[in-house]
């Protein structure tokens, strides 16, 4: 596989993970949780838009945007339900609620669709090939929606009254909320923007493969992973990860650790070392742990 | 049917032992352990190895399990000691998954004779004393050993959370600060609890390992984690005997409920969902209603 | 006993120990005042290990303790409380007593299971001091309770019988009249005056000025992260540079508090 086909690979593993990441890192900034139920959200957006593409017959950029919606709205009903009521329990309640929650949230989709894995109707396009890269026009669109929500993000934060109020309370919560903001409002526009963000996340990893109920177990550990390796709390650090965390995985796979072990073809002790494709999921899972054992804050953390 | 409620009373017994050992984790030192399954896992190979490899007898096999699954629980707390509630819970949920992954694909352990190993599992593996026993007694034999493990744990488990030395572990459960100023060296009892707590969960997975007499990775799921997880909060946290009636409830739930098709025409895999999805909203309900489980911590009275 | 050589701490470029020296002897009861945010729980977190210092050095008993973990400055004979009380709160008032003594044998997991007598007998006997200390802070009648079911004053107490139930030579208070009564704090007071006499070291937090006059042989005072004055607690009302900062801007309330005329 040419280096640039492992380059583009990442690009695309990481446009998938970030958005779902940055969901992750807000809620878990403003809620100081670990909300282990948030991948969850993403495979609903998953099915909602098969509900919108297939049954509904709907072109699969609407199924996007509705799918999106809805999710935003099912977390706010959600959080109404059960998060709302906990708002002053601890970590561990809290994170063990949030598995009780996501585990209900995968069986039911389970018990709609079924296991089997499923498809949205998009016409099959041609793959373009240039200097030996094969390139769907799907995984193209999947990197520019991610770059697109980015800056929607980036705007939001920067450019709106909500997204100042979104930074004051994760900083300093009592004091935004002494300083007359409502922190109880910031956190139901956190919940809509965490979860509609894993939703088009998730559909961007259904687009690439296919739908599948446990696709948001699957990426659990990963996109913790990204959240961490950025360091919580810190969307633009969120981003950063799944970008180190894509391309980790696809040249931990991709290179060769014999040339590392030859010092660069200086000795011959070994002829070729790869990372067995079996353990691409412990790439993640080893990177969390090395991560959390040196610096927990991640890189663009903020000392707490 | 007899023969069944020996099968349901085997599987509740190691799921109790289980139960014990997370409650000793959780329910007494406050450690959000999400990677339990990895001991049942760890006794359930390591057991298998040494009895179906090494040719050892059952006993080894069993002491053998402990000692694995107890080291493992050892070498996760050397790091992550100090590490915060919410990482601790995600480094052990990806630690759990190495390990298992490493059976998935270390297919080689097993590679010689008629065992296959990996993905395909272990079969064959010795039921103690089978010869004696016919077919249809030996599961009230295997039950009398299971439930001698058992009770085994359960009066070490109570005596240990009786002493001195569970006493700092319950004084760790509401953090590490006043432990710490009255000279105690919290990282070293949250070591013991892991390691403990650990070579219990193993002595599980030994059991079950010849109890089905076949072993794959596909049996030790995180999921496996959150059922026991469920025992212990909805039978009650802290409380021993509250452990193993969680474990008895959602034994008997789980099972029960695999007769219900003869009744009602439902799809298995969907009935198989729904399973999942009581049990999650199960959890959801007890973190909202019912904080302290079915029976509550007993409050210890020293008698002057 | 303790000494405290030029420490400087900082949190995010604010100095919160700005190069504090000062010394508490053997057998005296020492206070620490201030205005709130100069630095007196920081000083504690520093001496007793919770905190890092930059930098500075700390002796205990002529040994260096200022790169020791908490557990083990505890184990060398200095204790502290919390001005929030960490008590844990399901665990009863005669569990948390029974929690702190050093070196129990029960402690161990190979001895708790092998023995058992010997760990029986140190319970039994750390049980009686518990029930004796338990009367001397007046929370006796309270043995059986759970810490969290008791008040914020009651808590304190509970803090300060804890920590005699661990015997160290020198103690830390943050604050231990703070929410208690003005009854109870009397034969608190008193209670101090007694250890003292039988050989304990304090050295504490207060804002009560009545407190800190009739029982402190020396004061130290913070402000802003720097020692501004130190003497008796006669010397220290007297102390014009004292009573200015006290007196700049939002001290003012403080200084009424604490009994400072003005």
């Amino acid at each position: 596989m040419p280096v640039f086909q492992v380059i583009i690979n990442s690009i695309i593993r990481a446009s998938e993970l970030s958005l779902i990441a940055i969901g992750l890192t807000l809620v878990y900034d403003l809620l100081k949780f670990a909300n282990f139920a948030h991948t969850e959200y993403a495979v609903v957006g998953v099915y909602l838009a098969l509900v919108f593409n297939v049954n509904l017959g709907l072109n699969i950029f609407t199924s996007v945007l509705l799918s999106a919606i809805f999710t935003g709205l099912i977390a706010l009903s959600i959080d109404r339900m059960v998060f709302r009521r906990m708002r002053d329990s601890g970590r561990v309640i809290l994170m063990v609620t949030s598995f009780g929650l996501g585990l209900a949230m995968r069986n039911t989709i389970r018990a709609i669709w079924g296991p089997t894995p499923r498809s949205y109707t998009i016409a099959l396009q041609k793959p373009i090939s240039f200097l030996g890269i094969r390139i769907t026009p799907v995984q193209i669109w999947i990197i520019a929606t991610a770059v697109i929500f980015m800056v929607a993000f980036h705007l939001l934060l920067h450019k709106t009254k909500l997204g100042k109020a979104m930074r004051a309370s994760s900083d300093n919560p009592a004091l935004a909320q002494a300083s007359g903001i409502a922190t109880e409002g910031v956190i139901l526009w956190v919940w809509f923007i965490a979860t509609s963000f894993a939703a088009v996340g998730g559909i961007l990893i259904a687009l690439e493969t296919y739908l599948l109920p446990h696709m948001g177990f699957a990426i659990i550990i990963p996109v913790f992973c990204a959240t961490i390796l950025g360091g919580i709390g810190n969307p633009y650090g969120a981003m950063l990860g799944a970008l180190a965390l894509g391309f980790a995985e696809n040249f931990g796979l991709y290179l060769n650790f014999g040339n590392i072990i030859n010092l660069g073809g200086l000795f011959d002790f070994v002829k070729e070392m790869h990372i067995p494709t079996g353990y691409r999921d412990a790439i993640s899972f080893g990177i969390l742990i090395a991560i959390l054992l040196t610096k927990p804050s991640g890189i663009l953390g903020r000392k707490s | 049917m007899i023969q069944y409620l020996a099968y349901l009373s085997i599987m509740t017994g190691i799921y109790g032992i289980l139960s014990l050992s997370l409650n000793l984790q959780y329910g007494f030192t406050g450690l959000a352990n999400f990677g339990h399954v990895a001991f049942f896992c760890l006794g359930a190979y390591t057991s298998t190895i040494l009895v179906v490899l090494v040719k050892g007898p059952f006993i080894l096999g069993l002491l053998g399990g402990m000692v694995a699954a107890g080291l493992f629980g050892f070498l996760i707390s050397i790091p992550t000691a100090n590490l915060k509630e919410d990482y601790w819970a995600i480094a052990t949920l990806a630690a759990a998954e190495i390990v298992r992954l490493f059976f998935l694909n270390e297919d080689w352990i097993f590679g010689r004779g008629p065992y296959h190993g990996g993905a395909f599992g272990i079969g064959g593996i010795p039921r103690p004393l089978q010869s004696w026993f016919s077919a249809t007694t030996y599961p009230f034999f295997y039950l009398c050993i299971v439930i001698l493990c058992l009770v085994l744990t359960y009066f070490t488990v109570r005596f240990l959370t009786n002493s001195p030395f569970g006493r700092v572990l319950k004084a760790m459960r509401e953090g590490d600060d006043l432990p710490l100023a009255m000279g105690k060296d919290v990282s070293k009892f949250r070591m013991k609890a892991m390691a403990f707590g650990g070579a219990m969960g193993g002595l599980a997975g030994s059991l079950v390992a010849h109890f089905w007499s076949f072993i794959d990775p596909y049996q030790f799921m995180p999921i496996e984690t959150f059922v026991v997880w469920a025992m212990v909060v909805v039978g009650g946290k802290g409380n021993n005997i509250g452990a193993l009636v969680g474990a008895v409830i959602i034994q008997f739930f789980y099972s029960s409920t695999l007769f219900l098709k003869d009744f009602i025409p439902i799809d298995a895999q969907v009935l198989a969902s729904l399973r999942m999805v009581v049990i999650g909203v199960l959890i959801v309900l007890i973190m909202l209603f019912m904080k302290e489980g079915l029976i509550k911590e007993k409050k210890r009275i020293y008698q002057g | 006993m303790l000494k405290v050589i030029d420490v400087h701490k900082s949190f995010v470029g604010i100095k919160a120990l700005d190069g504090v020296s000062l010394e508490v002897e053997r057998g005296s009861i020492t206070g620490l005042i201030g205005p709130n945010g100069s630095g007196k729980t920081t000083l504690f977190n520093v001496i007793s290990g919770f905190l890092p210092k930059e930098a500075g050095e700390i002796y205990l008993k002529g040994e260096r303790i200022d790169e020791l973990p908490p557990n083990e400055v505890a184990g060398k004979g200095l204790c502290r409380t919390f001005q929030i009380s960490q008590a844990p709160e399901k665990m009863t008032v005669l569990e948390n007593m029974l929690l702190a003594p050093k070196d129990q044998m029960g402690e161990g997991l190979w001895n708790a299971f092998f023995r058992k007598k010997r760990i029986m007998h140190q319970e039994r006997h750390n049980l009686e001091k518990a029930l004796y200390l338990l009367s001397s802070v007046e929370l006796i009648d309270l043995s059986n309770e759970y810490a969290g079911n008791l008040s914020g004053g009651q808590k304190k107490l509970l803090a300060l019988g804890r920590i005699l139930m661990a015997d160290p030579e020198i103690i830390l208070l943050d604050e231990p009249t703070a929410g208690v009564n003005p009854t109870l704090n009397k034969s608190l007071m008193r209670l101090i005056e007694d250890l003292r006499k039988g050989g304990k070291t304090f050295f504490f937090v207060e804002h009560n000025m009545k407190v800190i006059s009739d029982i402190c042989d020396k004061v130290y005072v913070l402000d802003f992260g720097r020692k501004i004055a130190e003497g008796t607690p006669g010397e220290i009302q007297q102390n014009e540079e004292v009573l200015e900062a006290y007196l700049s801007g939002s001290s003012r309330e403080w200084s009424r508090k604490v009994g400072i005329d003005t």
